[in-house]
């Protein structure tokens, strides 16, 4: 065989490879930036309930629809395939995700549920951010615990 | 085995006993509250505050406490580890008047382990706006990400420590026939002096 028939063919052959190895990377760099979107919004939140930040009540609820909107993207779907600790150093999804798909899958519906109504709730004062935290961090803690490396 | 008879004597004083079982309490309060305690850890940090509080105390006890309560008493050397080691494998009480070197050992183990595990608690950030370490914002995130890390592990090596505690205890009690929980609640204990 001639050699840039042979380099061509090797190309060709590794050409799905390298655009797997692609999505893997996109896939885990928008994890990464879907959770620290949910972080800042949920900063926002913890700050104003301890007294960091001054309660605002526009500012608190819009923080609140933000979380709100996140939630309801297919977070779940961005967990592809070959993307968990074991696989890339830079990831933090514990293969326990691929294994218990399902339940991995109603952590987050849990966290969009724990979310819904917070635009609301979180109005009327300082006070109302407390038990909006708890529902929110709560869900953040579960899926944590379970399927998020060392912790 | 030299020295004279055995006979009963107050080896352990009410703060000391009454440090014992607090911190038995919370210590698998607060380990069990870790793993399947609710999301919300407030009742966590506190116990872990009480921990605190309590090994301070320890560490203050152990230098102006009575004389089985010290550090210098009862932290030995090598060759009186290895020494009490041989003795202790035998099917007879020791009638030891405190903590034995071999004791020690898990003393100073048990403490330093807890001390590790508060000091991690209070820097650790699991990242869920809720239960995060009050001292977690003086440091990068890097680090209170460690702490989180270290915590956990923590938590495994105070189950090996306290098994390994209760372990020792019933071979005391069964193999050697000597009872050292008894003493840990009334304070009176068989012992020998040699």
């Amino acid at each position: 065989m001639i050699p840039v028939k042979a380099i061509a063919l090797a190309a060709a052959l590794a050409l799905p490879t390298l655009a797997a190895a692609q999505d893997a990377k996109d896939a885990v760099e928008a994890r990464h930036g879907f959770m620290k979107m949910l972080g800042i919004n949920m900063g926002q939140l913890a700050g104003m309930a301890k007294g960091e930040i001054a309660y605002d009540e526009a500012a608190a609820t819009l923080a609140a629809a933000n979380i709100v909107a996140l939630t309801q993207y297919d977070a779940p779907a961005l967990f592809v395939e070959g993307t968990s600790s074991e696989d890339m150093p830079e990831s933090e999804a514990l293969p326990a995700i691929w294994e218990n798909p399902d339940d991995f899958r109603a952590s987050f519906v849990a966290l969009r549920e724990a979310a819904a109504g917070s635009p609301d709730a979180v109005k009327g004062g300082q006070g109302n951010l407390g038990p909006v935290l708890q529902k929110l961090g709560g869900a953040c803690k579960n899926c944590h615990d379970d399927y998020r490396k060392d912790d | 085995m030299a020295g004279g008879a055995a006979h009963r004597e107050r080896i352990w004083d009410p703060a000391l006993r009454v440090f014992h079982w607090t911190l038995a309490v919370l210590v698998i309060a607060n380990w069990l509250l870790g793993k399947i305690g609710p999301s919300d850890m407030t009742l966590h940090f506190w116990l872990g505050y009480g921990v605190i509080a309590l090994l301070v105390f320890r560490l203050v006890w152990g230098f102006v406490g009575p004389a089985t309560a010290r550090f210098t008493r009862f932290v030995r050397g090598p060759r009186a580890v290895v020494s009490y080691a041989r003795e202790m494998i035998h099917p007879h009480p020791t009638y030891w008047p405190g903590h034995s070197p071999v004791g020690a050992l898990a003393v100073v183990a048990m403490l330093g382990v807890l001390a590790l595990q508060v000091t991690t608690g209070l820097f650790a950030d699991p990242d869920d706006y809720i239960n995060v370490g009050p001292l977690a914002s003086t440091v990068s995130s890097e680090t209170s990400r460690m702490a989180l890390r270290w915590h956990n592990r923590g938590a495994d090596l105070i189950l090996i420590l306290v098994l390994l505690h209760w372990a020792v205890i019933l071979f005391y009690r069964l193999w050697k026939r000597e009872d050292l929980v008894r003493p840990m609640i009334d304070g009176w204990k068989w012992v020998r002096r040699r």
